[in-house]
């Protein structure tokens, strides 16, 4: 079986989980126990981490809160920002920031945490994307207001790898007194991130999309240059700067560290790597596929992403027909609902079904690329064979 | 990958389909079609008919695996199937067969409807000489 959909998640590289394991039985303190050697080795650890996490993004240590995973960052930074600006008086002093923008494409980790603010009262925008899975900046610029109390806008896309211009964005967000967030859980690792550079001030991590384990994310929360503050989504002991109580999950947050050195270590070389590969698997399929279409960007894109659509064929049909290899599909777990991502591209809804997202990692090699191409390939002309569309 | 979905007789029959293609149009050839592309699935059944029974079979089918697996599996029964025992032929046992879900139940009735279609096709074809 060949994986090749390092978007959903990554194996945990082994280099992490020997870091992890003494912090299970044997430095298997509370980080919070301060009265003992073994609270004080599980903290310092936890610390060291945090260290690692916050050189991969540019960050202070302490602008990184540990939370569950990028859903729990996400929630915490939408729900918790927009609770901490209710009521604020705007720049002209008058009414509340009582507005958020997002992107139609956005995970449902963003999209979900919004539609309930919106249940709420809260006033929120979802500004559509272009054909090729881009936000019009001119559009943006038009929604934020007065009011607008944060903007949430992806770094990465997880389904066609897009990836947005978020220093403009943060830019114009910023210009009229909203705060900026970003889910940075796909491009982290992937391609530079820097908080400080593209002027963020919420960023969301995770994990397990870096090598690193699941069950644990991060908040990138700033603390310099510009006050920004959220309210807690968990109560109960203060920890995290009060933004996060719960005892840490100190083997996870070990694992996330070693994780996001390894990734800051070995981007270039990886991303060079993945854009190589990504472009042997477009070239493979294209050679042997007509009626293929790239969905989205290929220019500003994950290196390691491709998203293609195929004429002629149920994409339910085509992913049970790849039994051996691991992709995602725009037919994938809501078999007659397409992506919201894809269709948000202007695709119709049998082109955004019939969609495959392959996700190049780490351990990808040149020989898995050919057989997913080829195989690919066959199955597509397979499948058209048998279409009645098709005389013969 | 959606395997748990499906028995293994769909995805066999979706992975090394049988009896695929159109019959060349000629004595005692007929063919039915069930469905529409609009709706996500087209059934296409043709057959020949050689006095009292089936002699061979083909399908054509765009849509989800259980509607290529439903046509794949009417096709191989037609053949060499006498007449009489063709139109004893049901959603039920295609349903019944694959161990298709409820909500798939559809797909078998548009297999079955294009079957019949086809061996009513091939008998006008045949009495019309």
């Amino acid at each position: 079986m060949i994986y090749l959909d390092h978007h959903a998640t990554t194996p945990v590289d082994a280099r992490v989980l020997e870091a992890m394991l003494p912090f299970f039985s044997e430095k298997f303190g509370n980080a919070a126990s301060r009265q003992h050697a073994f609270g004080w080795a599980a903290s310092d650890a936890v610390e060291r981490a945090r260290k690692q996490v916050a050189v991969l993004i540019g960050a202070g240590s302490k602008d990184v809160i540990f939370t569950s995973g990028a859903t729990e960052a996400n929630n915490l930074a939408i729900k918790g920002a927009a609770k901490a600006r209710q009521g604020a008086s705007t720049s002209a002093g008058t009414a509340a920031r009582n507005h958020l923008v997002t992107v139609t494409t956005e995970h449902q980790a963003v999209l979900d945490p919004m539609l309930r603010l919106a249940r709420e009262g809260w006033d929120v925008t979802v500004l559509p994307v272009n054909a090729a899975g881009l936000l019009d900046l001119a559009a943006l610029e038009g929604a934020i207001t007065a009011r607008t109390a944060l903007v949430s806008v992806m770094a990465a896309n997880n389904e066609i790898g897009v990836v947005q211009p978020i220093k403009d964005a943060a830019a114009l967000a910023h210009a009229k007194g909203a705060w900026f967030h970003t889910d940075a859980v796909q491009v982290a690792g992937k391609l530079p991130f820097d908080v400080e550079a593209l002027d963020v001030d919420f960023a969301s991590l995770t994990a397990h999309k870096m090598y690193g384990p699941k069950g644990v994310g991060a908040l990138y929360v700033r603390r310099k240059g510009r006050a920004v503050a959220a309210v807690a989504e968990i109560d109960g002991g203060g920890h995290e700067r009060g933004l996060r109580s719960g005892t840490l999950n100190v083997p996870g947050i070990v694992g996330f560290g070693r994780a996001a050195a390894i990734a800051r270590d070995e981007l270039p070389a990886e991303a060079a790597r993945a854009r190589a590969l990504r472009q042997r698997l477009l070239d493979g399929l294209a050679a042997k596929t007509e009626g293929m279409t790239v969905n989205g960007s290929l220019d500003a894109r994950l290196p390691g992403n491709l998203n293609v659509s195929f004429a002629g064929i149920d994409g339910e049909a085509l992913l049970v027909s790849l039994d051996d290899i691991a992709v995602s599909s725009g037919a994938a777990c809501t078999a007659a609902e397409p992506s919201h991502v894809l269709m948000a591209l202007g695709l119709s809804k049998d082109r955004a079904l019939a969609s495959l997202r392959f996700g190049i990692g780490r351990t990808t090699t040149a020989d898995e690329i050919d057989y997913a191409a080829a195989k690919v390939s066959d199955v597509v002309a397979r499948l058209r064979q048998m279409s009645p569309l098709q005389s013969a | 990958m959606p395997d748990g979905r499906y028995s293994a007789e769909v995805l066999s029959r979706v992975r090394e389909p049988q009896r695929v293609g159109t019959l060349p149009a000629g004595p005692g050839v007929g063919a039915g079609e069930s469905g529409t592309l609009a709706h996500g699935t087209l059934i296409r059944i043709s057959v020949r008919v050689d006095k009292d029974r089936v002699v061979e079979a083909r399908f054509k089918a765009f849509g989800c695996s259980a509607a290529i697996a439903s046509a794949s599996l009417v096709a191989e029964w037609l053949e060499h199937t006498p007449l009489v025992e063709a139109a004893g032929l049901t959603p039920e046992r295609v349903v019944q067969r694959l161990h298709l879900a409820p909500e798939r139940e559809d797909v078998a009735r548009m297999a079955v409807a294009a079957a019949l279609g086809a061996i009513a096709n091939a008998a006008e074809a045949t009495s019309e000489k």
